[in-house]
């Protein structure tokens, strides 16, 4: 019995007492089994740092971010084909500020519940943006109208059961169009402690849209805002990417000098009281106001809106699900490509600023000198800055950034109000 | 457990294709057989340039002076050595206007494959643009910098109304078909400019409900009979005519729900190869019309081309997922797939690319080339016997074209040998 080569799976015991007994024994001798190496591994460390020898090498836990698939598509500074694509790109002349970008939304056709008051939050947060009634026109009619009378954009919010579901966005005049799903919808109303937003243009923050087709969808969602903000207005909608769903958040910033306010519940702003304990202190403290929703693509079409004869860019399909490490809009969280920024972060001079805790982190030296940057635990080798530019209204230096991180170089805008 | 293993694509033998880009950039893509089976982009000829996007390529895919004619957006056609990337000449087909070609693009490019015997002609391409107008032109070698053509050239209008968007020719290239948006498929005799069949729309269904024909891609089934068309519609659906029976489809056939964006032949002369507007690839049997079966593999974007390799099992196909990917058709297995950053438009596969050429060129041994260059002769040879041209001078200059071509270092003995050209042609005018 002992020396069955095959031994018996408690999955095959047919009595159940015996079966729970034999579990129980197995996961016994599973869990001594790893204590034990354990126990071994921390002491080939401490024996190793006795010695004062090379300590044997951490394990690294696989996680999904470090086991994505490799993807080639992604965008690379260097790539001079990149930049001829863009400029030649159907966003271009909004994107170098030739046109002002003019947006129109609609609806579907029946649209209630939710809907009107997510449209009335969106016309808040894009600038020049007019609502059409749909009325009982067909897309491809509102499409030949808004062209008429010059839009750039259009955005169909779609309501299926008084919920809006779906966002259309279509680049004028020839395309792509881009099909969203829309889930997690909270409006204003819902959110604790909310602001009420200016009507500033707004920054604009677009986080890991690096791969090919994430390019594409970031240049598309950059060409509905208008790309001179108002950094008086102090006022940031981002829009981040992570694991293909995109998830948007609309914020008022501002910079304090007081010490410990209302901000004392702010974690950050603990942190940076624990860091240094001066008593001018610069405080930037966010304030949502927005509505808050993630977005998922599901197809970018070549051309404008039709579904009979459209040429499709890309297509969500189902086989392309076989893998849960495959993600199609950026390559991986911490190792960033080029993503299309129009106006990065805006940053104190002397503070720390992260913007909601999953969006990435900036670090600026008193001296004006980055020294650390991206997300927390993610160590940067090398940090270069420059500055690029004084705004004469609104007291506010623009750096610009950047950092090589993983062999890829990271470039940031960052605008940082004048030190006193 | 997440599953980690990747199924292993068997990879692709040698092989060479060119890809054309919406910037106007001509890729060329090859397979070696030493590091196995692994496509690689090799060259890039061209500089991004969006106003001079490839609209519609053509490969005369021969041993000895292969032509590749690349059709541009701003009515340009030009004509390109397949080999290193030279442009050859340049021939302004829409019209003389500039402003013609921005109203009128051309639609459809073909390449005459037919060798002409005295060389002074570089080749003779057909092109129609998007209205309807159809232009067969020569190129002669001599001006390859100027912007004329000379020789026989003909245009006839293919249509009054609709857009044009596509066209075929078949084998032995006496015959041309067209089809488009709002154009029937009609079948033309190239020789006579004439019109010798056109399609008729099939009947209304149950409700009488009329489509109007639609018509994205088409191509004959076989390579030695004329009148076996496979069209392909907007309407998802696969048609076989016959012209010499009726003018209604003798076959048809739904194919999902998206339009059907590009077709290919194969050489058996019953299969064809159909990609659609959302990316599926599929094979059907043209004499049941049943569907073969798909060739599955992460392909997202709309396909715009189909080519299948004359001599090996292979297809490749293109589009607007940027990717150029490379299919076997006997077991429709994904061998091997480039990303080639912009959105593709075309291409074309050429078939006589082959190791060797490769491992003389690392080894450089002459002798081999010179050997090679025989073969080539000979070959050569036997075409123009059975042409029945036999001039001295003219075979000498091929010979040497044949040679230069193929030695390795090509570029640079390509200029030295246009100086010997001219030389040549210069003591022969004296």
């Amino acid at each position: 019995m002992k020396e069955k080569p095959d031994p018996v799976l408690p999955s095959q015991i047919k009595n159940k007492e015996k079966r729970s007994e034999m579990h129980a024994k197995l996961k016994r001798e599973k869990k001594a089994q790893k204590r034990k190496l354990a126990r071994e591994r921390d002491q080939a460390a401490k024996l190793s740092a006795d010695l004062g020898e090379q300590p044997p090498e951490k394990q690294v836990p696989r996680t999904i971010e470090n086991t994505r698939e490799p993807d080639e598509t992604v965008c690379r500074p260097d790539d001079e084909e990149l930049f001829a694509g863009n400029d030649a790109d159907e966003f271009s002349a909004v994107l170098k500020q030739q046109i002002a970008p003019k947006v129109l939304i609609t609806t579907c056709r029946f649209n209630s519940g939710r809907g009107p008051a997510f449209i009335e939050e969106l016309m808040q947060v894009i600038p020049n943006s007019h609502y059409v009634k749909r009325g009982t026109y067909e897309l491809k009619k509102i499409v030949e109208y808004a062209n008429n009378r010059g839009f750039t954009s259009l955005v169909v919010v779609h309501t299926n059961r008084r919920e809006p579901d779906a966002l259309l966005i279509i680049n004028l005049p020839d395309g792509p169009t881009a099909h969203f799903k829309l889930s997690k919808l909270v409006l204003r109303k819902d959110i604790k402690n909310h602001g009420n937003p200016t009507s500033h243009k707004p920054e604009l923050v677009l986080n890991n849209f690096t791969t090919r087709l994430g390019h594409r969808i970031g240049r598309m969602i950059q060409s509905i805002f208008p790309q001179d903000p108002n950094f008086r207005g102090r006022r940031v909608v981002t829009f981040h990417n992570q694991r293909d769903y995109i998830f948007f958040r609309h914020h008022r910033y501002i910079f304090e000098t007081k010490e410990n306010k209302i901000a004392s519940k702010d974690k950050k702003a603990k942190t940076s009281e624990s860091k240094n304990q001066s008593e001018k202190q610069v405080i930037c403290r966010l304030q949502e106001c927005g509505p808050r929703f993630t977005l998922k693509l599901i197809t970018l079409q070549h051309g404008t809106f039709d579904t009979k004869s459209g040429e499709y860019e890309w297509v969500h399909k189902p086989d392309m699900d076989t893998s849960r490490r495959r993600f199609f809009l950026s390559l991986s969280s911490n190792c960033r490509g080029i993503t299309p920024h129009c106006s990065c972060l805006l940053l104190s001079m002397q503070e720390l600023i992260i913007a909601g805790p999953m969006f990435f982190e900036v670090a600026i030296a008193t001296s004006g000198a980055m020294t650390a940057a991206a997300a927390p635990g993610h160590r940067i080798p090398e940090v270069n800055a420059s500055h690029y530019g004084f705004h004469p209204l609104s007291l506010l230096h623009y750096y610009h950034v950047s950092w090589v991180d993983d062999g890829i170089v990271c470039v940031l805008l960052i605008a940082a109000e004048s030190s006193v | 457990m997440p599953r980690t293993s990747v199924v292993e694509s068997p990879g692709c033998p040698p092989l060479r294709a060119l890809a054309t880009d919406v910037l106007g950039l001509i890729k060329v893509v090859e397979a070696r057989a030493n590091p196995a089976g692994v496509a690689k982009v090799v060259e890039t000829w061209g500089t991004p340039d969006a106003s001079r996007a490839v609209l519609a390529a053509s490969l005369a895919d021969r041993v000895v002076d292969p032509v590749l004619a690349v059709a541009r957006n701003n009515g340009v056609v030009e004509l390109l050595n397949p080999l290193n990337g030279d442009t050859l000449a340049a021939v302004n087909a829409a019209g003389p206007a500039p402003t013609d070609s921005a109203e009128d693009p051309l639609a459809t490019l073909h390449l005459f494959r037919r060798h002409v015997p005295d060389s002074s002609m570089l080749g003779t391409f057909l092109t129609c643009t998007e209205k309807g107008k159809a232009f067969v032109k020569s190129v002669a070698k001599e001006n390859a910098a100027s912007d004329l053509a000379v020789g026989p050239s003909s245009s006839w209008h293919v249509c009054n109304s609709g857009k044009v968007e596509f066209s075929s020719v078949d084998a032995d290239e006496s015959y041309v078909m067209f089809g488009g948006k709002g154009i029937e498929l009609n079948l033309w005799d190239i020789t006579s400019c004439s019109k010798i069949w056109s399609a008729k729309s099939p009947r209304g269904n149950s409700l009488q409900i009329f489509t109007r024909p639609w018509f994205t891609a088409g191509t004959f089934l076989c390579k030695d009979d004329h009148r076996k068309i496979v069209a392909c519609t907007n309407n998802h659906q696969v048609r076989l005519y016959d012209t010499a029976s009726q003018r209604r489809p003798v076959i048809s056939v739904d194919f999902r729900e998206s339009p059907i964006k590009a077709v290919a032949k194969d050489p058996n002369g019953h299969t064809v190869y159909v990609g659609t507007g959302r990316g599926d690839l599929a094979s059907f049997d043209m004499r049941t019309g049943k569907l073969l079966g798909c060739f599955v593999g992460k392909c997202s974007g709309s396909i715009r081309s189909i080519v299948r390799h004359p001599e090996l099992p292979l297809i490749a196909s293109c589009g607007l997922d940027s990717y150029l990917r490379i299919w076997d058709t006997n077991t429709r297995q994904l061998l091997s797939a480039v990303f080639l950053k912009q959105h593709l438009t075309a291409v074309v596969i050429d078939s006589h690319f082959s190791t060797e050429e490769l491992e003389t060129k690392s080894t450089q041994v002459d002798a081999l080339v010179e050997a090679e260059a025989e073969i080539r002769k000979e070959r050569k040879e036997k075409k123009n016997r059975s042409s029945k041209v036999d001039e001295g001078t003219e075979l000498v200059d091929h010979d040497d074209s044949a040679v230069e071509t193929y030695t390795p270092k090509r570029k640079k003995s390509g200029d030295k040998s246009k100086g010997t050209k001219k030389k040549s042609k210069k003591q022969q005018v004296a």
